[in-house]
Formats: C-alpha cells, sequence, structure tokens
C-alpha cells in the first residue's frame, strides 16, 4: 500500500522549500532515537541535536523578531515537527516552545533576556512540572506549595517550595522545571497557583525515576525546602493558570505531529508484509480504513494549525486533533495484537513497542476525557450543571 | 437450567483460591526468580491437590475444570493451565510435568513463539484434523524476549514421523478446549482489571469527587461489565457443552473482542497510574495480549464460527 495520500495542500512554495532543507538536515541524524527515548542514551544525542537545530534558528522560528526569533509562520515549526516525528527523530522541546512563547507574554526583560538566549540556541532544556499524584486531570487541586519567606537569610523576595511533581517526562536530562505551584490558600483551585523555573540542580530537589510499561521513564520530583528567588516567578504571584493556559494554547500545532501516524501505519503495513498477512481481505480491509483516518487526522492538524496561524482561539480543534489523532495511534498499534499473529508479541520490534507505548498517548497531554468535556463546554456551551 | 454455583463447585474452588493464596499472586508474579519462569512449586501442589484431575473426576468435570483455569489465570499463576487442566485430559493422554505448548500452525508452516515454549518438554500440534503429541528438547528451543508476562520461544521443529499422532478428529479436541481455555484465562485476568479500575474509580478524587461519580465513566464501566458477563456465560456454556466447535469459536471471538475493549478502557480510566510497572493493572492487561495472539486471533476465531455454522466456504 503506497505511502502518497498528501495533504500537503496550502503550504506556500517557501515552506515546502523549507520542508526540503528539513529532510536534508535528518539525514545526519537517522537513528536518534529522541521521539519515545527507547534508550536511556539518546538523551545526549537529543541535546545535540537541539544545539543543532539552535544554531540553525530552529528552535525560534516563529519568534519575534524583538525576542531574536525568525518571525516566521507557525506553519514553520509544524513542518519541522511533523517531519522529526516521522524519522522519530525528536519532539518539540518544551523549552523553546511552551516556556519561551510563555516568557515572551508574561516574563519580565530580565527574565527574557536571561533566558531566551539560550533557549534560542538549545543550550538549555527545560521539562513540565504540572501533574501531581493527586492532580491529573485536575490541575487546579496542584498541592506543590510555594511559601514566601518572610524574614531569615534568604527572605523577603524568595519562595521556600515543597511538595511533589510525578509523571514528569524528562525529568532526569532537562536542567529546568517549569513548576506550578500553590501559592494562595489551599483552597484556592485555579486563582491560587503560580508559575516558578527552578533548576534541578538546585538544593532540595530530587529526581527519581517512575518505570514505565513501554520500558521508557516518567520521574517523581520532590521538592524539600527548595528556595527560589521571587524574580524566577512567571507572571503574577497566583496568576500561574494563565500563564500555563496561553503557553499551552500556542504549542497545540506541533504536540501531536499527524506524520507520527502516518510512520506508525508505514511499519504496521511493512510488517504485515513480513508476516505475510497483507494478502488476507481482513487485514486489507482493517489497514484500509486505518490509512482513511490518518487522512483525516491530517486534515484536523491542518485545521487546527490554520487557527494558530490566525490568531483565533484554538482549543476546540486542538481537542478535536488530540482525540482522533491519539487514539488513531492506539488503533494503529494495536491492529498488529489484533491480527493474532504471535510475532507481534516480539519485545521492541516497532510494532510490539508501539502498543505499549500508544497507551499513553490518549492520557498524557490532557486526557481524552478532558478533551471531550472541552468540546462540550467551548463548542456548545453545554455545562455539567446542565 | 441451574446457574447457580453448586456446593462442590464453590469448595473446589475455595479450596484453589487458599492454594492460589499461597503459590500465585501479584508478589509472586513479580519475584525475580519467579518472573519469567515456569512455577514448578505451583503446578506440583496443583497437581497433589487433584487440580489437575478435575476434567475427569466423577465429582467434578470439564466445567469445574474451566473455572478452575479461570482462577489461575486471575491470580497469575505461572503454569499452563490450559493444556494440564483441559487438553491433555480431554485427549485421553496421561498427565504430564512441566510445562506443556500448544500450537495449531497454518500447513506447512512452524509455530510462531509461544508460551513457555523454552522449557516445554511436550507441544501438541493440532493439524487439520489429526493432533500430534511430541516431545521438546528445551535445549533446542529459541526464547524470544517477551514484555507480555509470559516468557515466549519458538520450539524446535517437529519433524515428520517424531511423536505420537492421534486419531482423526482429535485437532478439532484441540482447537475447542483450547479456545475455551484460553477464554477462560482471558475471562480471570480480565475480571481482575476490572475490579481494580471499579475500585480506583471509587476512591479516586478528581474536581472534588470520585472518579466514579462521572456519568461518561459510569457507562463505560456498565458496559464493560456486559461484556465480561457474556464472555462468562458464553465461556462457561461451551464448556458444559464439552468445547464444540460452534460454541469455543464463538466464546473465544467475544472474548477476544471484550480483551480489548477491557484493555482501553481500563488504562484510560485509571490514568497514568496504570502506565506505571509499581501498579499491578499491567500485570494483566499485558498478559491479556499475549492471548490475542493464539490460535490465530480474533480473526480465526471468526472464521472458525462462520465455518462451524455455515460451512468451510466461509473460511
Amino acid at each position: 500500500m503506497a505511502d502518497t495520500v498528501g495533504t500537503d495542500v496550502g503550504f506556500t512554495a517557501e515552506e515546502e522549500a523549507f520542508r526540503g532543507e528539513v529532510l536534508s538536515f535528518l539525514t545526519g541524524y537517522q537513528g536518534l532515537d529522541g521521539y519515545f527515548h527507547r534508550r536511556e542514551s539518546s538523551a545526549e544525542g537529543v541535546r545535540k541535536l537541539y544545539r543543532a537545530l539552535g544554531e540553525r534558528g530552529w528552535l525560534s522560528l516563529s519568534w519575534p523578531r524583538e525576542f531574536g526569533g525568525m518571525g516566521r509562520s507557525p506553519a514553520y515549526e509544524f513542518i519541522l515537527w511533523d517531519e522529526m516525528a516521522y524519522a522519530r527523530v525528536a519532539r518539540p522541546p518544551m523549552g523553546p516552545g511552551l516556556v519561551a512563547k510563555a516568557l515572551m507574554a508574561h516574563g519580565t526583560p530580565e527574565q527574557c533576556a536571561r533566558f531566551l538566549p539560550d533557549l534560542r540556541l538549545g543550550r538549555t532544556n527545560f521539562c513540565l512540572g504540572y501533574s501531581e499524584p493527586d492532580a491529573g486531570s485536575d490541575l487546579a487541586a496542584v498541592r506543590t506549595r510555594a511559601t514566601p519567606l518572610a524574614d531569615g537569610p534568604d527572605g523577603p523576595g524568595w519562595y521556600e517550595v515543597d511538595g511533589a511533581k510525578c509523571w514528569t517526562s524528562n525529568a532526569h536530562w532537562a536542567d529546568h522545571i517549569w513548576l506550578l505551584c500553590r501559592t494562595g490558600a489551599a483552597d484556592s483551585r485555579s486563582r491560587g497557583l503560580s508559575v516558578l523555573i527552578v533548576p534541578l540542580d538546585r538544593p532540595g530537589v530530587t529526581v527519581s525515576p517512575i518505570p514505565t510499561h513501554d520500558g521508557g521513564r516518567l520521574n517523581e520530583v520532590r521538592f524539600e525546602g527548595v528556595r527560589v528567588p521571587a524574580a524566577d516567578r512567571v507572571g503574577a504571584e497566583n496568576d500561574g493558570w494563565r500563564v500555563v493556559a496561553s503557553a499551552l494554547a500556542v504549542e497545540r500545532h506541533v504536540q501531536f505531529p499527524p506524520k507520527r501516524l502516518r510512520r506508525d501505519l508505514r511499519d504496521l503495513v511493512a510488517w504485515t508484509g513480513r508476516t505475510g498477512l497483507d494478502g488476507d481481505p481482513v487485514v486489507r480491509r482493517r489497514l484500509s480504513g486505518l490509512a482513511v483516518r490518518v487522512a483525516e487526522v491530517e486534515a484536523l492538524a491542518l485545521a487546527l494549525l490554520g487557527e494558530i496561524i490566525s490568531g483565533r482561539p484554538s482549543a476546540v480543534p486542538a481537542a478535536h486533533h488530540k482525540l482522533a489523532g491519539t487514539l488513531l495511534t492506539q488503533d494503529i498499534a494495536r491492529a498488529a495484537m489484533e491480527f493474532g499473529n504471535s510475532e507481534a508479541l516480539i519485545k521492541d520490534s516497532d510494532v510490539e513497542f508501539m502498543w505499549r507505548q500508544a497507551i499513553l498517548e490518549t492520557i498524557g497531554g490532557g486526557t481524552s476525557e478532558v478533551m471531550r468535556g472541552l468540546v462540550a463546554r467551548q463548542a456548545f456551551g453545554l455545562d455539567s450543571r446542565g | 437450567m441451574d446457574f447457580e454455583r453448586s456446593d462442590t463447585q464453590r469448595a473446589l474452588l475455595d479450596a484453589l483460591d487458599t492454594l492460589l493464596g499461597r503459590y500465585a499472586g501479584t508478589g509472586r508474579s513479580r519475584e525475580p526468580a519467579a518472573r519469567g519462569a515456569y512455577d514448578h512449586a505451583l503446578e506440583s501442589e496443583l497437581r497433589t491437590a487433584g487440580f489437575l484431575d478435575l476434567f475427569g473426576d466423577d465429582g467434578a468435570g470439564p466445567l469445574e475444570a474451566t473455572l478452575a483455569v479461570e482462577r489461575i489465570s486471575a491470580a497469575l499463576g505461572a503454569v499452563t493451565p490450559v493444556p494440564h487442566l483441559l487438553v491433555l485430559p480431554a485427549l485421553g493422554l496421561p498427565a504430564h510435568t512441566g510445562p506443556v505448548a500448544l500450537a495449531a500452525p497454518p500447513a506447512g508452516e512452524e509455530p510462531g513463539p509461544v508460551r513457555y515454549g523454552a522449557e516445554a518438554g511436550l507441544i501438541l500440534l493440532a493439524g487439520a484434523d489429526r493432533c500430534v503429541a511430541a516431545p521438546l528438547d528445551p535445549g533446542q528451543a529459541e526464547p524470544v524476549p517477551s514484555a507480555y508476562g509470559f516468557p515466549l520461544a519458538r520450539v524446535a521443529p517437529v519433524a515428520s514421523g517424531q511423536g505420537a499422532e492421534l486419531p482423526p478428529g482429535t485437532a478439532a479436541t484441540v482447537r475447542g478446549w483450547w479456545r475455551v481455555g484460553a477464554s477462560a484465562e482471558a475471562l480471570g485476568m480480565m475480571r481482575q482489571a476490572f475490579d481494580l479500575t471499579v475500585r480506583y474509580a471509587k476512591d479516586r478524587t478528581v474536581f472534588g469527587r470520585a472518579l466514579g461519580s462521572f456519568q461518561a465513566l459510569q457507562h463505560r464501566l456498565a458496559e464493560l461489565s456486559v461484556l465480561l458477563e457474556g464472555a462468562r456465560w458464553l465461556v462457561y456454556e461451551a464448556a458444559f457443552l464439552g468445547a464444540p466447535a460452534e460454541a469455543s469459536a464463538v466464546a473465544a471471538a467475544h472474548t477476544t473482542a471484550a480483551l480489548r475493549r477491557l484493555t482501553r478502557e481500563t488504562h484510560q480510566i485509571m490514568g497514568a497510574v496504570g502506565l506505571t510497572r509499581e501498579h499491578d493493572l499491567h500485570l494483566w492487561t499485558l498478559r491479556l495480549q499475549a492471548l490475542r495472539a493464539e490460535l490465530g486471533g480474533m480473526r480465526a476465531h471468526r472464521r472458525a464460527a462462520s465455518a462451524a455454522r455455515w460451512g468451510a466456504a466461509a473460511a
């Protein structure tokens, strides 16, 4: 089955030329496993890749020129990370994406001057400290506390941070954590949260692994009496919810690249050929159904990109895309197992690994349930109180 | 019709649960020594207590043996209960010590990786009509890495003339009881994963209320329970009827479909904690996936069901 149906219509000649540059850049990184991080050793390779991207200005493609960016359309970022996903080479780093864009919108000039140059050049890496044991889908329940210090050698002007984040990706190799924490009363929900930037090597910060069954690693990040200067708070105290929400909005077009699905399907089709399953009409029917859905998700991704380029609110199209895309990731991954061939069980083959990895997709980055609720409320005005 | 468990069945299953409490369970399945290895101690205890003889027992029978397979699997017992409790006795073959491999490869093909293949000393190969019972040399097997709870290996090819060729019709006996047995294994594991998820939905608080108080999730759990109940009675019915082709294929097809949905939903409802190795959910959900490959999986179960009902042309 050919891999040819294109949905690249709508990109300009310049954007397509950029895709060509990306593809030729990628020839130097074949084999780098930074999309899934199946090997612990890939972290160093990814760090180098980000620096190489930074030197080309590709980590700041859509940053405004006044912040040192290239001032290009978000379409360029989409193309870059879509091709990276197809090659399984890397995912977009949080630092130059979400963190940098939030700093430009909410940070002080001093913070921008301190962080943006290294972020642009890929020299510093961030992880996101949002989820907690009792605050997953319900982020407003975050309990990690930042207490302003009234006196003492470090205060005033400092916070003391105590608590724990969990299921944190990349914390074991990042430099900083973008930390959502409580500065208001315990029951203040989304009105009492703030964002702090905390170096992960600060005394009192402990990162420990949470092994997942795709062989990967999430982390628990504990904070015990960690001192953080108030100058490292982004946005006003207790205004963290707005910072986090707006940061999310500007990165949605690169978070779930649709070409990952096209690659998944390609690998699955190749596997059915190797195992001799591809002659079975039942298998072919299933594969063609999946191919149609890949096209659907690509269309939804472009619709989302269009909204982001236009500057219109993108939460609903982003939820559409995430819902359809992540479910399809799982359906492609699960097809091999459904075909009832025990070759699909051999650990770390392409199709086997996809099965274990894909479970995460409909949970991380906003569960399908949160996405569905968001569509119902924001698109149709339905409210759970009836 | 009597759908209640008899006193004999209750006593039997209570005794089995007690045994499994000592020789199986989540803790034992996580022990490095037990992980990936066949549990000879469990097999020996089951044999001594008579559970491997239920199939032909005067006071019990194939249904009781099937119920026992379900329990052993629910408790993550690291043995091969399907051949031991169902297939060997159904074929009238003597008991065997140690793991037994089952395979039904398409004509002219070698079996793919099978559970406990690297330790099995006996394989039952179901052909088109006859079954061959052949000794295996574990030294000749080729282990393959497995992420799905059960160790897997490609067994050495069985040369023609090797082993005992059983009478005509025995291949259907193997397929029927294997389908019933694998479905019973799936039932036991699905039930555990489901119960774990229901408990989580009750205990976990999000947005200031129990996770299970959200109607969208209540409906999904309710639908899963329908699938599970359907699977349960189809499997028991097939066992009660003696694993005829159609009933066993229907039970296996339905169970495999239920398994797919149950895996997706339990993981989704459990969220991030269910993705971690420290949590127990994966002990069942990963093993369940290995069952999907048995006997050619869903496609083959459905084809067998339609062939049994409407004739072989459907295959």
